[in-house]
């Protein structure tokens, strides 16, 4: 017999990488008109993922996100892939990721979820730390970098089986990691904080009738103050710069001269 | 504003002079939970669709969506948009259908008319004059894609001429027997919900026919192969032929004998999408265009930094922002329940249309060699965009409809004018004394016809006020056209086609420009003229060109070629052929 489950997942707000991002000449952020946003692509990995896994044993899932209420388009994109219902905590401003997985605590202490599932990192800032501090804090197990063994092409898939494996006794999951030179597995003890590689799942995308579903989908606000979080940035980001732009490459004559200046110019070799 | 019921269009009105701003402004914008789910739509579309990039020009080759790419559409539902939410629809606004078929047309023609013939038309009569019994029996199959839709009016001699249709429906006790062939059908072969129109009246009453309802399951109906097109090859497009179809009595659309009107009226509501596919297309070109052109080196330099590559890019952006304007604000009119937007509607088809076309050819040009070539997305664009200008009415019919209708209400009034001042020639010694009949032409030009109220705006942003005091120059340039040109033709202006475009041209150009204007002042008043400097650009770009166009078809009134143009016309008629070879 499976027990049911509970899953917390999250859903950032981040830019689409497919527009065109320009840091301000300020270099105090970047230019936000004509930017698109999605959710962050990791958290969508992770929102599949708890949707296979509660397909499986039922129970349910919960979607948080932080930030003002534009975070709602967000929300409603995981409710309308399957979520039952969201969390939203309300807050502009800058926010480091001390403060996001504190945020995050708080919020699974209120809920009591028998997992959490986020993506490793956002892709706008890359920091890849907020589910370490969380399950830290918590003290709960942590098992990062979530991936399969089969490809993304595999029947499995293609079938939607989750590639978390939760005990028998519903009281442990086992988890693929991806680690430097091949996949490593781990056990943990739940509740558990799992972080979400890419190449774990193919997200779903929403269909439109769930779409008209998650308009009725209930999304509950708390704030920093209510959840009693100081969420005062300890880092803060001084300044922002676009990569230099990629010196325009050279044409050589022949292989000897490209072993040549591999030797003298670029010393690779 | 008024009961938005009761209002004449904006069209109308302004060929009497009056700008009826409170119907334009401020520019519509769409409502926080709406845009929140269209938002939604669009990012889902995406991922349904962007995986098939490629599969769609495979597709167009073979001619065919593969029934797994509909059903994947079906599971999507992509057939629900328009259908109330009651009958498990999405129930979206006009606005928001026509963005979703937007995001269609920029990755595959084929699937955004696919979509569009079945929300559009093919099922448009059901939701305008459905009974309840009939909504019931049908919307929440069609919503699930269970049963897909298409509009059959068209037949080998009823095209432009949809009054002409010989496909006949008979009463026969208790149903209609249908017999016919219809011709060019969207969705033709994948229906199995068809909207048909039949002749119900005598020989010789022409024009009396009645829609109806016909599902696939009746027997007697075949639908021929799938056409070999120039565009839009993967939509299923075929004949639709009824052998004795025993239809019953319920499956009446509408009333009976008014066929006609629910045609009219499914064609008029079904524009707008057509106009949201080309703006999405529009989008799309210039997508394409833009980075065709930073990455294509030539003489040292990528094409972008050369004058002739800009100033077809600038004008695709000017052109989409326009028609786009346009699109959205007839939108907005059918979503605040404002009932007159026949005219607008058409103005956003012919506007929208033409200016796809101009962006696609625009766009191949930029490609050069490659746009040529069929390994590039360009020539399919291009061949794809080409059928907008003829279906759901052609662009000629449609500029005879436009300037014919909004013209309407100042014939009438001119009928009453002439008949009160009619009196005074009667009974001259009571009256003014003799007037001679240029007398009556000034005295009813200056009476009320052409002077009315509302001559001016009141609400635009003053930052484009220059263009707002061109834009009512126009205005009046315009009333006073069509009064001309009334008093001149009276009611024969139905035969004088020459004339008749050419204020049709005036109108599209004025409706598209309002609509920008509209859109660029709401802009600034929003955010400041400072944020607002590219809108601003486009408008200056936008309402110079159609200053130029209107003021040139002004004088062309009168100074025109037209005699010749019919004369040369008759020669080459008459020939068959062009006469002057030197061989």
């Amino acid at each position: 017999m499976l027990f049911p489950m509970k899953i917390l997942v999250t859903a950032k707000r981040v830019e689409d990488p497919e527009s065109k991002i320009k840091v301000k000449p300020d270099g105090t952020g970047i230019v936000p008109e004509g930017l698109k946003y999605k959710i962050n692509p990791f958290d969508e990995i992770a929102v599949e993922e708890a949707l296979r896994l509660v397909a499986k044993h039922k129970g349910e899932t919960v979607v948080v996100s932080i930030g003002g209420k534009e975070v709602h388009e967000q929300l409603r994109h995981a409710m309308a892939m399957g979520v039952d219902r969201a969390v939203w905590v309300n807050h502009t401003g800058p926010l480091d990721q001390m403060a996001i997985a504190g945020l995050l605590k708080k919020v699974c202490e209120k809920e009591k979820p028998d997992m959490a599932i986020l993506g490793k990192q956002s892709i706008d800032d890359d920091q890849n730390q907020v589910g370490q501090y969380m399950a830290e804090w918590l003290g709960w197990g942590q098992a990062t970098f979530a991936s399969k063994h089969e490809s993304l092409d595999s029947d499995a898939e293609k079938s939607k089986t989750p590639a978390l494996v939760v005990g028998a006794d519903g009281k442990t999951v086992k988890v693929v990691r991806e680690v430097d030179g091949g996949l490593g597995t781990v056990e943990c003890t739940l509740p558990a904080v799992v972080t979400t590689d890419l190449r774990l799942n193919q997200p779903r995308y929403a269909p439109l009738p769930g779409i008209m579903k998650a308009k009725s989908k209930p999304i509950e606000e708390l704030t920093p103050a209510g959840l009693g979080v100081d969420v005062a940035p300890k880092l803060t980001v001084l300044k922002m710069s676009a990569p230099a732009p990629r010196k325009a490459g050279i044409k050589v004559p022949d292989v000897a001269t490209l072993m040549q200046k591999l030797k003298t110019e670029a010393k690779v070799i | 504003m008024a009961d938005p019921k009761n209002q004449s269009s904006f069209m109308s009105s302004l060929c009497f002079g009056s700008i009826e701003e409170d119907l334009i402004l401020p520019y519509p914008q769409m409502k926080q939970p709406e845009r929140e789910t269209l938002k939604n739509i669009i990012g889902s579309l995406e991922q349904l669709l962007k995986p098939h990039e490629k599969d769609f020009r495979v597709w167009d080759r073979a001619g065919e969506l593969p029934p797994a790419f509909i059903e994947e559409l079906k599971q999507f539902g992509l057939f629900s948009l328009v259908i109330p939410e009651a009958f498990g629809g999405m129930g979206l606004s006009a606005t928001a259908y026509s963005r979703t078929l937007q995001e269609a047309a920029k990755y595959d023609a084929s699937v955004s008319v696919t979509v569009g013939a079945h929300s559009s038309i093919g099922m448009r009569g059901l939701l305008l004059f459905g009974t309840d019994a009939q909504k019931q029996k049908y919307l929440p199959k069609l919503a699930t894609g269970e049963m897909i839709a298409a509009f059959c009016l068209t037949e080998p001699g009823a095209g432009s001429d949809a009054a002409s249709i010989t496909t006949t429906a008979v009463k026969e006790g208790d149903h209609w027997v249908l017999n016919g062939n219809k011709l060019w059908i969207t969705n033709g072969g994948i229906a199995q919900f068809f909207t048909v129109f039949a002749k119900t009246g005598g020989v010789g009453e022409r024009g009396h026919m009645t829609a109806f309802i016909v599902t696939r399951d009746l027997a007697g109906i075949s639908t021929g192969h799938h056409e070999d097109k120039m565009g839009l090859r993967a939509s299923n497009t075929t004949t639709v032929h009824f052998d004795n179809v025993k239809v019953p009595l319920e499956n009446v659309l509408g009333e009976e004998g008014k066929g006609f009107k629910v045609a009219m009226k499914i064609l008029n509501s079904g524009r707008t999408g057509l106009g949201g596919g080309t703006v999405g297309a529009m989008k799309k070109l210039i997508e394409l265009s833009t980075k065709q052109a930073k990455e294509r080196v030539q003489f040292g330099k990528p094409i972008a930094e050369y004058g002739l590559v800009r100033q077809k890019l600038g004008h695709m952006v000017v052109e989409c922002f326009a028609a786009e304007s346009a699109v959205n604000m007839v939108n907005h009119f059918i979503d605040s329940g404002h009932e007159e937007y026949a005219v607008e509607a058409a103005i956003t088809k012919v506007f929208g249309t033409e200016a796809l076309w101009r962006t696609a050819d625009e766009a191949l040009q930029i490609a050069g060699g490659n746009g040529f070539m069929c390994e590039f997305p360009y020539e399919r664009m291009v061949r794809d965009s080409r059928i907008n200008r003829i279906f759901e009415g052609t662009n000629e019919i449609l500029r005879l409809f436009i300037a014919l209708t909004a013209m309407n209400e100042v014939g009438g009034e001119l009928k009453e004018l002439a008949s009160s001042l009619k009196g005074v020639f009667d009974n001259p010694i009571k009256g003014f004394g003799v007037l001679s009949e240029y007398a009556l032409r000034r005295a009813s030009l200056a009476t009320s016809v052409v002077k009315r109220e509302k001559g001016a705006f009141t609400k635009l942003h003053p930052a484009v006020k220059e263009k707002q005091e061109q834009f009512q120059e126009l205005t009046r340039d315009l009333a006073a056209a069509v009064d001309r040109i009334l008093r001149k033709h009276g009611k024969n202006i139905i035969g004088k086609q020459f004339a008749t475009k050419r204020l049709a041209d005036i109108m599209i150009d004025l409706f598209v420009l309002a609509s920008t204007l509209s859109r660029v002042s709401t802009a600034i008043s929003e955010k400041g003229a400072t944020a607002c400097t590219k809108e601003l650009e486009i408008l200056e770009v936008f309402s110079g060109q159609v200053r130029r166009r209107v003021k040139s078809n002004f004088n062309k009134i009168d100074d025109n070629d037209d005699e010749h143009i019919k004369s040369l016309a008759d020669h080459a008629l008459d020939a068959e052929g062009y006469t002057w070879d030197n061989v």
